[in-house]
């Protein structure tokens, strides 16, 4: 069989004066503008574009389109691109996939020759067994697996996404879809039509005669004069609850693909039909195609598909390929037809070919069979809407059921006509559509607080008057008396399917699943009605009892990049991150936020806050701001400690539990004024404790008066901390006693800080140092912190981060709520059972908690490995002995530069729990440790002397 | 993507609320046996039809509602007015 | 002392900006900008301020008030006419519990003004900028490159314009989210305002 270019085509799409060179297998090739890769091959007499996924069979074209599944290819660095379908480009280097070492000699053929042994399930019960084999026998089929190969090393492109709000949106552009398209755009709607092909037009686009031709100009004439979107190479792949649709663009201008989220009104679904393949003996060999794909190839690209041709027809699709045939050249030497009752049975030849077609005995040479036995209704987009088409035997295909009323259904999926009829039927559905999408709309306007008024009444659900469309009787042509492949995509047999069935799994979605038929690149559109068929006459059934597997999303396989479109990953910087930057910071990532983690030597930044003074970029910490006269109320409800009697100027610190009794953030609050108050969270908790707060305040107690307002960001806040902290901030604060009869530990003042009015200062303590707390309006903290470094250079002021403000904190054995706590650990765990006032009449968890207090929990406590060198990874295990029986694990661990020992924090069992206690820690090298469990929290100044100075 | 009809914003996308689940009353905390307050945190219904169920509209207007929607279709009845309050079981 | 410092915006990197484009975007975070809540019957603040909820209106002053949640208004503008605006709003006559603060250093607001706003906008948010679904003057809430943001459209000279609020601290992430949607559509950055 060869192929070659014809003459001019009245229908080709190719631009013959324009010549795309290009290579394929490492050889030079080259074909028209307007050619797709494929049907430059073709035209070059390449008939063999792949081997198949499991016995590495010779596959040549089948449909010529995207859906052939033959016809995958290797682009550059792009695997499995659709041949049948990607346009040719100047300078593509195309390879082909799945053959080793080459295309033509494939050793992997021999699977073939044990074909037999490959049956359904083969993978699943040969590579079971033993199960410590499975690495190796991994390692062997991954050199087997179908696909192309992908370059870790492939450069980044532009995906991109948009989101639309069409009333309309037709997914299909053949005469019924562009006729629905106009219908609705002329009735006031906003629609958006989708074509799966490069060009609209449908199957008028490869139709010859000439009444085709005039109504494709007519058609295309209207469109581009209507207010249409239209999206050519673009696919709906799925339709969601309430017509949320995703539509893949593949022919964005800028974006290699561009995802829409489109919420669409109504969905128009007009995809037309899909010839179906017929299975008989030798049906995957080159040289039998489908009559779609010889008229294709004929009339859009002009390549001439064999030299003597067999056609089997059961349709006038199949005569109007037959005749296509005739006047490209092409010798028909037999015609099979289906309506009289004939069938093909064999198409034979060596490996690469076909040389002979079997048909009712008669043995025919040929170069080229061509097949049109039936149709596929691609029912998906109306399966992902709920409906579940049913089966009409008389037409040999499925048919619409009852989908919901915002999805409608036009085109060949309708039913069959003259060509007038389906575009009749397609003005009708699109006048239907644009009335529906008036009343979505009505009612979209009319609830939404910011829309415009709407005007008028809801206009009414308008009723379904479309006059149906005829079904054209058509026989049940599924299999031949001979056995073939069903999916070739995956090399499936109509065999493999009886076997399946036999073994049992004979129900349709069991078998798909143990066969893989339906599973490959073609996704069912080409093969799910045969395979239907094979089971039901596996099961002496008919289809409509078997029933078919159901279409799920995506309509067409998409990419990963298109999937994920533009990288969205919001992150956070306080107003001092260019500082930061210009000092030689160490970040590190913290929820969103990009936080300093230390400025090159966290031990040394220690040291200094511990003999000096340092300040940290604190600004993350959760900042709620709260107005209102019932603010004790609320503090008392979401703590677990009391509140009332906070007075103005004075800070307490709180623990907020979850109504099951687990800690749920922590936190310091302090008194800014009589009904201003400004809370404190982790900075992890910031969001969650603000809806929490929020829905406290708005479901269980309304009537509280209680103004809440996130202001994390609207202040930069800077912990000063050291023994010279005070002199420091002595030097840039007004108008506030500092010393410490004036202004206490745990208190709170309102300043101006080196100039900037507004700022809250309170002296807590998480480095358990003497340290002061600066929250100054974010848009000056640059100011501040720039003041306080100069103003405390002589004071050896340096920056610390997080790790040295982590290393400070765990001397002290502070805990952080989600590192030393987690979903399971109840507040009195955390050794601040002193701080949970059961007595309280309402707080969350209260009930919990009051349950909790007579049970022995584990504790967090304080621990110190034997060997002063070792830090314990943290979550190493606590154990009993040389056991493995858990009794902790280590939530915390440093290397203290203050004590030059390895400090850490753990749980226990509470019988563990007792200071001297001796632990053995478990760890990830399998090493065990001795450790011992300490009196205080605190590794360091347990008595607190140095924060209260 | 569901529709959730936010009785103050309108129509708005599922992912621009948070699901608060189903509607459940708190019992006094200082009455309620261990059986009533681990039923209000950890026991749902789940029915296949009708349910009470409580939305915050995060991205929107953030504030709390509760809805009725019918778990077997996703059609939701008519929205509540803002402010209704949670806990009222259907 | 030393003088007054300036107030920083979140915005820090420098940008080649122009002083006219068909797509602009502007830093105008140093805007005065104030949030006003009211609970209870809030009728009174309601009447004062006007902007119901998803609605924009001007204050007396000059002030742009933002009906941005229900109960909730955003007053923003030069700090005399928000000062003006939000006079006095906690002892309004029948309001029932009022607070007001100071959001300037909250919250980074931007402007994006051009035809093709709409566009560059669909790429980032989900919701419909249809002019029947967000008019000139509609005021709403959504996430815009996964940020969420309180959107205003204020139109200057019939060009469709949009303000756009959010953190402080993701105001740098959303700009060059912004610049990087609009490219498309010959996006130009213009002068930092307030």
């Amino acid at each position: 069989m060869t192929m070659s270019r014809l003459e001019v085509q009245p229908t080709e799409v190719i631009d013959r004066s324009t010549t795309l060179r290009f290579r394929w297998n490492g050889k030079r090739f080259s074909g028209f503008e307007g050619d797709t890769i494929a049907s430059a091959l073709a035209a070059a007499g390449e008939h063999v574009f792949s081997r198949s996924m499991k016995y590495h069979r010779p596959r040549g074209i089948l449909t010529a389109d995207y859906w052939d599944p033959n016809l995958l290819v290797q682009v550059g660095d792009d695997p499995n691109v659709r041949a049948g379908h990607r346009l040719l480009e100047a300078g593509m280097d195309v390879g082909a996939q799945n053959v080793w070492p080459s295309l033509h000699r494939d050793i992997k053929a021999a699977n073939g020759l044990v074909s037999r042994f490959l049956t359904a399930g083969f993978y699943y019960k040969t590579f079971m067994r033993p199960q410590r084999l499975w690495p190796a026998y991994e390692r062997v089929l991954a050199t087997f697996a179908p696909g192309g190969k992908v370059d870790p090393d492939t450069p980044h492109r532009y995906h991109d996404k948009r989101y639309s709000h069409p009333d309309v949106v037709v997914a299909g552009a053949g005469p019924a879809g562009i006729e629905a398209a106009l219908a609705a755009a002329a009735a006031g709607a906003r629609v958006m039509l989708v074509e799966h092909e490069h060009a609209v037009g449908g199957h008028l686009r490869y139709a010859h005669p000439e009444p085709a031709r005039a109504a494709l100009a007519e058609l295309r004439a209207a469109l581009a004069a209507s207010d249409v979107e239209v999206l050519t190479d673009s696919t709906v792949t799925g339709r969601y609850e309430d017509n949320w649709l995703g539509i893949v663009q593949r022919s964005h201008p800028v974006a290699v693909e561009r995802l829409i989220k489109a919420r669409a009104k109504v969905l128009v679904v007009a995809p037309g039909l899909i010839e179906r393949p017929y299975v008989f003996a030798g049906n995957d060999r080159p040289g039998v195609i489908t009559s779609v794909a010889a008229r294709r190839l004929i009339n859009l690209w002009g390549v001439k598909p064999g030299e003597r041709a067999v056609v089997f027809t059961a349709n006038a699709d199949g005569d109007a390929a037959a005749a296509d045939l005739e006047r490209a050249g092409v010798e028909v030497a037999a015609v099979v037809d289906g309506r009289d009752g004939r069938r093909v049975s064999a198409a034979q030849g060596p490996p690469k070919a076909l040389e002979a077609v079997v048909a009712g005995g008669t043995r025919t040479e040929a170069d080229l069979l061509v097949v049109a036995a039936g149709w596929t209704a691609p029912t998906s987009l109306l399966n992902m809407a709920g409906d579940r088409p049913v089966y009409d035997p008389a037409a040999a295909r499925f048919f619409p059921s009852d989908p919901p009323g915002n999805v409608l259904a036009t085109g060949g999926l309708a039913g069959d006509g003259r060509l007038d009829e389906l575009r009749a039927h397609g003005a009708a559905t699109g006048r239907l559509a644009a009335q529906r999408a008036a009343a979505v709309a009505h009612r979209y306007q009319a609830r939404t607080a910011r829309a415009l008024a709407v005007t008028g009444d809801e206009p009414a659900w308008a009723a379904d008057e479309r006059a149906p469309l005829r079904r054209d009787r058509h026989p049940e042509l599924y299999r031949s008396d001979t056995h073939g492949m069903v999916d070739l995509s995956e090399d499936v047999g109509s065999k493999d399917l009886v076997a399946a069935a036999r073994e049992g799994y004979d129900s349709v979605e069991l078998a798909k699943r143990y066969t893989t038929a339906t599973m490959g690149s073609a996704q069912g559109k080409l093969e799910t009605v045969n395979t239907v068929a094979a089971i039901a006459e596996a099961r002496g059934e008919t289809i409509a009892q078997v029933g078919t597997t159901v279409w799920r999303p995506p309509y067409a396989p998409l990419t990963l990049g298109a999937l994920a479109g533009r990288m969205f990953e919001p992150v956070r910087v306080s107003s001092i991150h260019p500082w930061h930057e210009a000092n030689g910071v160490r970040t590190i990532q913290a929820g969103q936020w990009i936080r300093p983690d230390h400025y090159g030597d966290p031990a040394a930044e220690v040291r200094n806050v511990r003999t000096n003074v340092g300040i940290i970029d604190v600004t993350p910490l959760g900042k709620l701001d709260l107005r209102g006269p019932d603010i004790p109320k609320l503090l008392n409800l979401l703590y677990t400690n009391k509140w009332s009697k906070l007075a103005v100027g004075k800070v307490r610190y709180g623990m907020m539990c979850a109504e099951d009794g687990v800690v749920l953030d922590d936190g310091v609050t302090g008194r800014l004024g009589p009904e201003h108050y400004l809370m404190t969270t982790t900075s992890s908790g910031a969001a969650g404790v603000w809806e929490w707060v929020e829905n406290w305040l708005q479901t269980e107690r309304p009537d509280w008066r209680v103004h809440v307002t996130p202001v994390t960001t609207a202040y930069a806040s800077i912990n000063v901390a050291g023994p010279k902290s005070r002199e420091l901030v002595s030097r840039v604060v007004d108008g506030v006693d500092l010393s410490p009869e004036a202004f206490a530990y745990m208190e709170v003042r309102t300043a101006t800080v080196a100039g900037v009015a507004g700022c809250f200062m309170w002296r807590i303590g998480f480095t358990g140092e003497l340290s002061f707390e600066l929250h100054v309006p974010a848009g000056h903290g640059l100011h501040v912190w720039e003041a306080l470094m100069e103003a405390g250079a002589d004071l050896g002021v340096g920056p610390f981060g997080l790790e040295g403000q982590r290393i400070m904190r765990l001397e002290k054995g502070h805990f952080i709520v989600g590192q030393d706590t987690d979903g399971l650990t109840l507040a009195p765990s955390t050794g601040m059972s002193p701080l949970i006032k059961l007595d309280k009449e309402d707080f969350a968890g209260l009930p919990e908690l009051a349950w909790a207090a007579d049970r022995q929990l584990p504790l967090i406590v304080a621990i110190q490995p034997d060997d002063p060198e070792i830090v314990p990874e943290e979550a190493a295990q606590i154990v009993r002995g040389d056991t493995n029986e858990i009794l902790g694990r280590i939530t915390s661990a440093r290397m203290s530069p203050t004590l030059g020992r390895a400090v850490c924090l753990g749980q226990v069992e509470p019988e563990l729990a007792a200071g001297g206690t001796k632990l053995t820690v478990l760890l990830a090298s399998g090493q065990r440790i001795g450790a011992t469990v300490m009196d205080h929290h605190a590794h360091f100044d347990p008595a607190g002397e140095r924060l209260r100075g | 993507m569901l529709l959730v009809p936010c009785p103050n914003c309108g129509p708005r996308n599922s992912a621009d609320l948070r699901y608060g689940g189903e509607s459940h009353a708190r019992p006094d905390p200082a009455t309620a046996s261990p059986l009533q307050w681990r039923g209000y945190l950890y026991l749902r219904d789940n029915p296949a039809g009708w349910l009470r169920e409580t939305w915050y509209c995060r991205s929107g207007c953030r504030r709390w509602f509760t809805l009725e929607r019918n778990t077997a279709t996703n059609e939701f009845r008519d929205p509540p007015q803002p402010g209704d309050k949670r806990g009222s079981k259907a | 002392m030393a003088d007054p410092p300036i107030f920083e915006s979140p915005v820090v990197r420098s940008y080649e900006t122009a002083g006219s484009g068909d797509l602009m975007l502007t830093d105008i975070s140093a805007t005065t900008k104030w949030l006003v809540r009211a609970s209870g019957s809030v009728g009174a603040v309601a009447a004062r301020l006007g902007a119901p909820f998803g609605s924009s209106s001007a204050a007396a002053g000059g002030a742009l008030v933002l009906g941005s949640r229900p109960g909730e208004w955003i007053v923003l503008g030069t700090a005399d006419a928000v000062a003006e605006a939000v006079e006095g709003l906690e002892a309004v006559d029948g309001a029932d519990f009022v607070s007001a603060l100071d959001w300037t250093h909250g919250r980074a607001l931007f402007r994006i003004t051009g035809r093709s706003a709409p566009r560059m906008l669909e790429k980032v948010c989900s919701l419909d900028w249809s002019d029947p679904m967000t008019p000139d003057g509609a005021v709403a809430s959504a996430s815009v490159a996964k940020v969420t943001c309180d959107i205003a459209r204020n139109d200057a000279g019939g060009t469709p314009s949009y303000l756009v609020f959010c953190d402080r601290s993701l105001g740098q992430y959303l700009f060059d989210a912004l610049i990087d949607a609009g490219d498309e559509f010959g996006l130009v950055v213009g002068p930092a305002g307030g």
